[in-house]
């Protein structure tokens, strides 16, 4: 019953229902890529600068060099998503773990986290992501982490202050007086009442995180393996003067992407956070 | 001789402890981008040194061996980390064999102009997105108030340096009404005026992701200062609906987008410096391609921590300006 409130809230808002639905396109097209389009989506299957329309069997027409666009935007999908998802995944752990910390003990522990929290919104976040990954290596697995550390202020600021007005509540204390241990308290009875805001905080860093990465393989220095979406836009950007549709494209693909990622991050705000309901 | 209000000269007072405030925090700071940085350099693979001399290969070993020194190579990391610290206390970045200059020169050449870019785009998305705002929110609820809303969701999930490659595709490369790149006119003198021409692009692409930020918050605000008490006392002294929201509510709307703009500084720099490459602006950001592309890390980390500073100043600013806003907080 509670669930299907949550449901009927979310759905209330119809651009973030609009915004769920074209995602689960975008999901669906990334899980059935190996299946719609078999060959590998960097391989040359026609002749290059086909505009899109000009020639059927590529809808969106064809690469500088004659990769089919569709295929590769389909297959992007798959890229793009899980590299947002992984990296918010990532950013949400360090948040939470540090917000929790710094709330929930306070004191020199607090002043330490958030101190530290400020060092790293100070740092320019994309000059720190493209360093690390020019360092240690443009591997996926290095752009999510990275991703993830630039992004976990502002969910450990958030969960700090949950914590900070759940702590002294009754039934922390009642915890307490029954010798609970810390962890137990923190993991166990606080954190699922700080969630709601910090699970709508995190989608919104699932959307970061999609710009961030389509920035890093724009530069080129994403992982040479994968087709990414922001990776296609840069390498159209040599053709502007004549095929602009080629760096237009996957640029659309990142818009629409994030752009339904707000939405359903409103959505779930409003399905959340009680205090905001029926604004 | 004139007196200066009682008021006045408190406030000057109170900005200057917050300034002196503000200077010491940035201290551990920068000394924490300074660990930050040190600390990438030993997960690098292969040590320092070949770091540090990788780029154009340099063998000569005296130079070798002038770096072993300098840095210390040969001690423990926590005498590494204070050597390291107090060299770049002395600017002392290193020297880049690309540019053939010290890091510092290099880097301080190119600041200028990602400069101008950062306060061009800030004042663009400042100006646009308060102005958008209030609009919104006078205009609640009808066409205006949604034209701006979707505008806003737009631009607010366009990545910039997309949106400034279809500039460049519309503006002009098929309306030939601004120029594709650069900073100025090659051999066509480079008046103020040139350069701001070629300025427009790269600020509305870098600005308007943050004019749309601004534009939501401000309308928020405003609707929420609309409805505090102050505000009708106002209207019920018989002051006019426009004059209430142009000196009330908006002075009091704008506090929330000083603060985010504060938060965001950081980001601002690092967006430019991709706008910067789709443009070729002649900023830190060319530089750091060049040093990425070339392995050249002491530039990359020199930026990292100049580009900080740069932030700290900026945050330091927009408090004074906060400040000046709101002479009730006295930020800590």
């Amino acid at each position: 019953m509670e669930r299907f409130g949550f449901l009927a809230r979310f759905a209330r808002n119809r651009g973030a229902l609009a915004g769920a639905l074209m995602i689960l396109v975008v999901a669906l097209a990334a899980l059935v890529a190996p299946l719609a389009f078999p060959i590998d989506p960097l391989r040359i299957v026609g002749a290059p600068e086909l505009w899109p329309g000009e020639a059927p069997e590529f809808p969106l027409g064809t690469d500088s060099l004659g990769r089919d666009i569709l295929a590769m935007i389909v297959h992007g999908a798959r890229a793009t998503l899980l590299i947002g998802l992984f990296a918010s995944a990532v950013a949400t752990l360090i948040g939470v773990s540090a917000g929790a910390i710094a709330g929930y003990f306070g004191g020199w522990i607090d002043e330490t986290m958030m101190r530290v929290a400020e060092l790293f919104q100070t740092i320019p976040n994309l000059i720190f992501v493209l360093t690390i990954v020019m360092i240690l290596g443009s591997t996926l697995t290095n752009i999510v982490i990275a991703i993830g550390i630039v992004s976990w202020t502002s969910i450990a600021r958030l969960t700090r202050a949950e914590f900070l007005a759940l702590r002294d509540r009754e039934f922390v204390q009642a915890c307490r007086a029954m010798g609970m241990s810390n962890l137990r308290i923190i993991v166990g009875e606080i954190l699922p009442n700080a969630l709601p805001p910090v699970i709508v905080l995190s989608s919104l860093v699932v959307a970061g995180a999609v710009l961030f990465e389509s920035a890093v393989s724009f530069l080129g220095l994403g992982d040479p393996n994968v087709a990414s979406w922001g990776r296609l836009i840069g390498d159209g950007r040599q053709l502007i003067r004549s095929s602009w549709y080629i760096s237009a494209i996957p640029g659309v693909a990142v818009m629409v992407t994030v752009l339904c990622l707000n939405l359903i991050g409103d959505g779930l705000n409003d399905a959340l956070n009680p205090k905001l309901r029926d604004r | 001789m004139r007196v200066a209000p009682a008021g006045g000269s408190s406030r000057r007072l109170a900005a200057l402890r917050l300034l002196r405030r503000r200077l010491v925090q940035a201290v551990p700071l920068l000394l924490g981008v300074l660990i930050i940085n040190f600390v990438l350099i030993q997960l690098a693979p292969g040590s320092f040194l070949e770091l540090m001399t990788a780029e154009n290969q340099v063998s000569d070993p005296t130079t070798v061996e002038l770096l072993r020194k300098t840095y210390g190579l040969d001690d423990p990391v926590w005498l590494q980390l204070l050597k390291y610290i107090w060299a770049l206390a002395h600017l002392d970045f290193g020297f880049s064999y690309r540019q053939n200059m010290p890091v510092i020169d290099a880097i301080l050449i190119h600041l200028p102009a990602t400069l101008l870019l950062m306060l061009s785009s800030i004042t663009l998305a400042f100006v646009v997105g308060v102005a958008a705002g209030v609009v919104a929110s006078v205009k609640v609820r009808t066409v205006w108030d949604s034209l701006v809303s979707i505008a806003a969701m737009f631009f607010f999930a366009a990545p910039s340096f997309w949106l400034g490659i279809m500039m460049i595709v519309l503006f002009a490369l098929k309306l030939g009404w601004l120029p594709v790149s650069g900073m100025a006119t090659i051999g066509g003198g480079g008046g103020v005026l040139d350069v701001l021409r070629h300025l427009i692009l790269p600020t509305l692409a870098l600005g308007l992701f943050y004019a749309a930020i601004y534009a939501r918050v401000m309308r928020s605000a405003m609707l929420e200062v609309a409805q505090l008490d102050f505000v009708r006392a106002a209207r019920a002294k018989g002051l006019s609906r426009t004059k209430v929201t142009l000196s009330h509510v908006l002075r009091n709307a704008l506090l929330p987008v000083v603060t985010i703009l504060g938060v965001q500084m950081g980001t601002v720099l690092a967006g430019s410096v991709v706008i910067e490459s789709v443009f070729s602006w002649p900023g830190i950001g060319s530089l750091l391609f060049d040093s990425v592309s070339s392995r050249n890390y002491p530039v990359v980390l020199g930026i990292m921590v100049l580009g900080s500073l740069v932030v700290i100043v900026a945050n330091i600013v927009v408090d004074l300006v906060y400040m000046w806003l709101d002479p009730r907080i006295e930020i800590r």
